[in-house]
């Protein structure tokens, strides 16, 4: 808690007006563009064990990162946020910003602006949704000018493009060095992590500091190592990337909505942000919360596997993630017909610092690979 | 004494309790039959707008939450979810869709209806259950089936002209994709005529609805849970019509009478969440006992209504398609804190209601989570004493019978402290 708050705190003292953002899939650059520091509220794993506050406003049957994300915003943290962003990413998540002003009423803290956004969930080829986007995001900016006193304007739009864009290919990069063997993914997941709390310059520095350090000491993995493609919201908890790692698993493949899916895609810089945005969700890489990415998402799913040569797939499955658990069975048996073996790890918010159960199965699947390999 | 032991009896079978057991057996004898017969079928999701199907010469339909509510009312619904748990569905997941995942990859076995007939398509919307979506997706990746997706923003306020639109033109496209599929031809004047039928009924639902307000109420929430059926397999249809309008006159005709469901009521609770299809006869019979009526839910006096309405929102022959996008909000979930509160508050209000009831329900996280507030608010601002249990709406095996009703105990000594404070002030 104590880096986020940090950071946030850092961003405040130059001046910059905060907007913590709900996950998954936010405006980055629109903010960015305007003068505003947006901060992603996922990856708050490692800073909140514990979640009280929240338990008094949601049931323990929410995901974990709805429940840190309402701890977090509970524990005085709002006071340190100009705002909140948050757009239809999921049923749990959309009921959030009024028992966000519930909470804090209860805590005698002023209410939050909240701006809210949907995001079209059709097809592009069922329905043409680009007029309602449009106007969704020129809704928004109106009302980021109006009340967090900021313009917009087109050139600064271009820029923060072209910044978000170099850090989502440097980020693409660092993990390339993962699948080379070159570096852990405990230590791409912690740099990505703490790049949702950074402004996006500063998190340009971290990438390329990060990219000289691996150059440097370039190594292969052994051949016999075990590849796999690991999957999910959120990464898996850094004890249990040890265990895959310490069973000589390499990750060769990403397809975790808070790394590649969020990272894989930026379209051409435009000036017209309802462009942009259109074609950034119409194209963002397939994910279980983005309704109208189904059909290309099984694709998606078997290109990584048959690009990266990955022989399974570890689904970090986030506990009550309904997208995500809807997926598996189907996954599982398309993985099944490749002949890749797939392990799914439950993770519930209280797993995080239990993972001591999910070591043999870890192990046992890293065998199982072995003996395939 | 008789009329004591029918009081203690809990939930009885009315005329119209007959007349609905004989609406639902023809609504899915005629579903298969027409499906065997070539219709065009459709599965879809409960806010998906049927009357537009009536603008089609043979195009039927199916609703696998109706279907799945009703497979836990007669007790199969472990038996679906287990079969769906097997092909590696989690049990964290919704028990409708585990139901009809069971039922469905069954070939309809051991349902109460043998199941649905196989779909030409697929509707889902996302305002009321967004996980709908990835449901329906499962049998459109599994069958091929296509599936369309209609989009309705979630409605923390009154739905604004954007939405109305985008919904409208979303309407548009379903009617273009069904007569592109079936070959059939779109003809909007029997929208109308279905729309002036689910008027009527809906009034009628509304006059049934508000014989709650009489002491002793003159339904109970089962009634309307059990009621509610037909509107989700009927709706735009006479029949339905004709049926609300019994049901109604019905319970105003047994109140006239001095027949009333509790007879010895002395507590007047509200329900909030989705019915518990498996505990209606067990828990209205043991409610009752306890001289306890459920005489209103939340899951069904939205039906009718818009965005924290209480009073029906009534068809005005304009055009079919904006009313039914306005009416896309006409369930409870698509609506924010504020307006269910609104709605709530009406209810606790109009109906004059002792204790509220939240029902956290793990398989309906869009109803359930807010519940915790919503709690707060009804106790803090309108001084209602209430009390949340954890129901599953069709997995018997996520509910406690015996933790439940200590809960519901403890709001009824609540409920007569507050009765004796008053009378002693």
């Amino acid at each position: 808690m104590k880096n986020i708050m940090d950071n946030i705190k850092r961003l405040k003292d130059q001046g910059r007006k905060v907007i913590g953002c709900f996950p998954l899939y936010p405006p980055l650059e629109l903010f960015h563009s305007m003068g505003l520091a947006p901060v992603t509220l996922w990856g708050l794993r490692d800073s909140l064990p514990r979640v009280a506050e929240s338990d008094r406003h949601i049931q323990p049957y929410a995901c974990s990162v709805a429940r840190r994300l309402m701890e977090f915003l509970l524990k005085e943290n709002s006071s340190a946020l100009d705002g909140l962003f948050m757009y239809n990413a999921c049923d749990t998540l959309r009921n959030l910003p009024e028992i966000i002003d519930c909470g804090l009423a209860d805590a005698g803290r002023p209410p939050l602006p909240i701006f809210k956004m949907h995001i079209p969930a059709v097809p592009p080829d069922q329905t043409d949704s680009r007029p309602y986007l449009r106007a969704s995001i020129e809704g928004l900016i109106g009302e980021l000018e109006k009340t967090c006193n900021v313009t917009f304007a087109p050139d600064k739009f271009r820029r923060s493009i072209s910044l978000y864009r170099e850090m989502r290919e440097l980020s693409k990069m660092l993990f390339a060095s993962v699948a080379d063997g070159s570096m852990s993914y405990g230590e791409f997941s912690r740099i990505v992590t703490e790049g949702w709390f950074i402004p996006v310059e500063d998190q340009l520095l971290v990438l390329q500091s990060a990219l000289r350090d691996n150059f440097r000491k370039k190594t292969k993995p052994s051949p016999e190592s075990p590849r796999v493609v690991v999957s999910g919201i959120l990464p898996p908890p850094l004890p249990m990337i040890r265990d895959l790692e310490n069973a000589g698993i390499t990750v060769v493949g990403n397809d975790v909505a808070s790394q590649n899916r969020a990272l894989h895609y930026s379209p051409p810089a435009v000036d017209d942000p309802a462009e942009y945005y259109i074609d950034f969700y119409h194209h963002h890489y397939p994910c279980t919360t983005l309704l109208h990415s189904a059909d290309r998402r099984l694709p998606a799913i078997r290109k990584l596997v048959s690009d990266t040569g990955a022989r399974g797939v570890v689904f970090v499955g986030e506990k009550f993630c309904e997208y995500e658990y809807f997926e598996f069975p189907y996954l599982e048996q398309i993985l099944k017909e490749m002949g890749i073996r797939a392990l799914l790890l439950d993770i519930s918010l209280d797993d995080d610092e239990n993972t001591a159960a999910y070591t043999t199965r870890i192990e046992t699947f890293a065998e199982l690979m072995h003996s395939t390999v | 004494m008789a009329n004591e032991n029918t009081a203690k009896s809990g939930h009885q079978k009315t005329a119209a309790g007959r007349r609905l057991s004989k609406i639902m057996f023809n609504d899915y004898m005629n579903l298969h039959q027409k499906a065997g017969e070539g219709a065009f079928v459709v599965w879809m999701a409960i806010v998906v707008p049927a009357e537009l199907f009536s603008g089609f010469e043979n195009v039927v339909y199916g609703v696998p939450e109706s279907h799945a509510a009703m497979s836990a009312g007669k007790g199969v619904g472990p038996l679906q979810c287990e079969k769906a748990e097997k092909m590696g569905y989690s049990m964290d997941l919704c028990s409708y869709a585990r139901i009809d995942l069971g039922t469905a990859f069954d070939g309809g076995k051991d349902s109460p209806t043998m199941g649905l007939p196989k779909p030409h398509l697929i509707v889902s919307n996302n305002n009321n259950c967004s996980l709908l979506v990835k449901w329906f997706d499962i049998y459109h990746r599994t069958w091929g089936v296509p599936h369309f997706i209609l989009d309705v923003p979630f409605c923390y306020e009154p739905q604004n002209a954007r939405d109305l639109d985008y919904i409208v033109t979303q309407y548009r496209d379903l009617i273009r994709t069904i007569e592109n599929l079936s070959g059939q031809t779109f003809n909007i004047e029997r929208v109308r005529e279905a729309l002036e039928n689910t008027r009527d009924a809906l009034a009628n639902w509304k006059r049934f609805l508000k014989t709650a307000a009489s002491r002793p109420a003159g339904l109970t929430a089962f009634d309307s849970f059990v009621q509610m059926a037909p509107y989700l397999t009927s709706r735009g249809t006479k029949t339905l019509a004709d049926h609300y309008r019994l049901l109604a006159e019905e319970a105003e005709d047994n109140i006239a009478k001095g027949i009333y469901p509790v007879p010895n009521e002395r507590y007047r609770l509200l329900w909030d969440n989705i019915a518990p299809w498996h505990q209606l006869s067990r828990m209205s019979s043991r409610l009752a006992s306890l001289d306890v009526n459920l005489i209103s839910a939340s899951y069904t006096y939205c039906i009718g209504t818009v965005e924290g309405e209480l009073d029906l929102f009534a068809y005005d022959g304009g055009d079919p398609l904006v009313y039914l996008a306005r009416m896309q909000n006409s369930s409870i979930c698509p609506h924010g804190m504020s307006l269910r509160f609104r709605a709530m508050r009406r209810a606790i209000e109009d109906w004059g209601v002792d204790g509220v009831i939240f029902a956290s329900n793990r398989s309906c996280k869009v109803y359930s989570i807010m519940q915790m507030d919503m709690l707060k608010r009804v106790t803090n601002e309108l001084g209602i004493p209430a009390v949340m249990i954890d129901v599953d709406h069709a997995d018997m095996r996520k509910y406690s019978e015996e933790q439940s009703f200590t809960r519901i105990e403890a709001l009824l000594e609540v409920i007569d402290a507050r009765r004796k404070e008053a009378k002693l002030s």
